[in-house]
């Protein structure tokens, strides 16, 4: 029941969401916008490139959708309301996530075509530039809470949300994570204009739908962990729990599918000289501060 | 047999055939990625032997080293699609003696070593965690930041090499 309710909670939200993405790409709020284009995906003959290693070519946007799922599979919408409360989620979730990059290769790989296996490579090079900021920062959360359970990471911010208690972490978890669901200005290995579409270049038709739909759940699920670890998850007054969680998740899935759209694409080279020069220092001040914080204030 | 068991056993035989699977293949990228879903099973045979930390921990770590790793295969065999049909194995009598005395070591290791009674009280994930890390904080530091010390080097070193001399200044 419980993974029904997570199911059509996540369906629904995609849905919002691509409906804020495609306003944000062309300016104009058309509800029906993401139903019309997946029909016509739906609708068009899928085609297969000449020479595929055909079981990548297949498998990497069921592999995606999979990692999409398992991640959202740990985070919590309500008291009680998560598929499954594991005593490691947290490590989970990045256990989850680290599946994109071989979903990611597996679909660069998979058409034997240049641009898509540019783009794929290109996610690698990615995932050395924001996996650092992706566990770093959880690591940080997780000393707070003293629990890699995201259901007590959720209570632990019950006083004060992480996003005070550890702005930093936010920031470069956010970043990282937009990196991680490769969204402008961190769309390398599909990047419109150098790559023709890079990984989605050679899909077409019901392929390229699941990729679409893995990608919408990979946001999500970004964005729950994003609730989960910073805004304090579903605590809030006056409404329902599950209503705090939903609003939340939609805005920092708004905040990340429309804010990168402003700056302009990072170059590979620079997003890694940023990610190592910059952010891992900075999370690993994040690491020192909230560890003499949480020894010396009981917040 | 319990159901633990039986998935135990279906894991474990996925983790030897897709490490049959490595050496069956000609693609590097398939070889690479064949080896991840190999120690994914051994990952997922940790879960199953309860053992959740350890198990997360294998199937998240392998991802990433066997795609990076197929990178590097990539760049460095003069054949990494296998559409060449080129055959990249050498040696092949030694490694098969060396795989089979292994083979055999690891077996008499198994049927011969004194385990001590099996633990049945398994601690809960939790404890099992907190425990973990008072180990590798505690008794095993010194060995744990050796090692990450020595990887580190490697990794400076593995750089270096890779880096062509005349690319070494400043842009």
């Amino acid at each position: 029941m419980t993974v029904l309710i997570v199911l059509v909670a996540l369906a629904v939200g995609a849905y919002l969401v691509a409906v804020l993405e495609s306003w944000a790409v062309h300016g104009r709020l058309e509800p029906a916008r993401p139903a019309i284009s997946a029909l016509a995906l739906l609708g068009r003959e899928s085609l297969l490139a000449r020479t595929p290693d055909r079981l990548f070519f297949e498998a990497g946007p069921v592999v995606l959708l999979l990692a999409g799922l398992l991640a959202v599979a740990v985070i919590p919408l309500a008291p009680g309301l998560i598929v499954t409360d594991l005593a490691t989620g947290a490590l989970f979730l990045n256990a989850a996530l680290a599946y994109v990059l071989v979903a990611l290769i597996m679909a660069g790989w998979g058409p034997n075509g240049a641009y898509a296996m540019i783009g794929g490579w290109r996610f690698l090079g990615q995932f050395v530039a924001y996996a650092m900021l992706i566990v770093m920062p959880i690591t940080a959360v997780a000393m707070r809470a003293e629990s890699l359970s995201t259901v007590d990471i959720v209570t632990s911010q019950s006083t004060l949300w992480n996003i005070a208690y550890q702005p930093l972490g936010f920031v470069l978890f956010v970043a990282a994570a937009m990196g991680l669901c490769w969204l402008p200005p961190l769309d390398l290995p599909t990047a419109r204009g150098d790559l023709a579409g890079g990984i989605e270049a050679e899909y077409t038709g019901a392929r390229l739908a699941v990729l679409r739909l893995a990608r919408m759940v990979l946001i999500m699920a970004l964005a729950g962990a994003t609730v989960t670890f910073y805004l304090g998850g579903w605590l809030g007054p006056w409404l329902p729990a599950w209503a705090w969680s939903a609003i939340k998740i939609f805005f920092v899935a708004g905040l990340m599918v429309s804010v990168g759209r402003l700056v302009p694409r990072v170059r590979e080279a620079q997003y890694l000289e940023i990610s190592w020069k910059l952010g891992i220092p900075l999370a690993l001040a994040n690491i020192f501060l909230v560890g003499v914080i949480t020894l010396v204030v009981p917040i | 047999m319990t159901p633990q068991m039986i998935f135990l056993m279906f894991f474990g035989g996925a983790a030897v055939w897709f490490g049959i699977v490595v050496f069956r293949t000609l693609s590097m990228v398939r070889s690479a990625l064949a080896l991840l879903f190999s120690q994914t099973a051994v990952g997922v045979m940790f879960l199953l032997m309860q053992a959740e930390f350890l198990g997360v921990l294998q199937i998240m770590m392998m991802a990433t080293e066997m795609s990076v790793m197929a990178i590097f295969m990539v760049m460095f065999m003069m054949d990494p699609g296998g559409m060449g049909a080129m055959d990249m194995t050498h040696q092949k009598r030694l490694s098969l003696w060396a795989g089979g005395i292994g083979f055999v070591a690891a077996l008499a290791v198994i049927w011969l070593a004194d385990w001590g009674p099996a633990n049945l009280q398994i601690p809960d994930a939790t404890e099992q965690t907190a425990e973990l890390g008072r180990e590798l904080l505690g008794r095993s530091m010194f060995i744990f930041e050796s090692a990450a010390l020595m990887i580190l080097t490697a990794m400076v070193a593995a750089t270096m090499v890779a880096i062509h001399p005349s690319e070494g200044r400043k842009r």
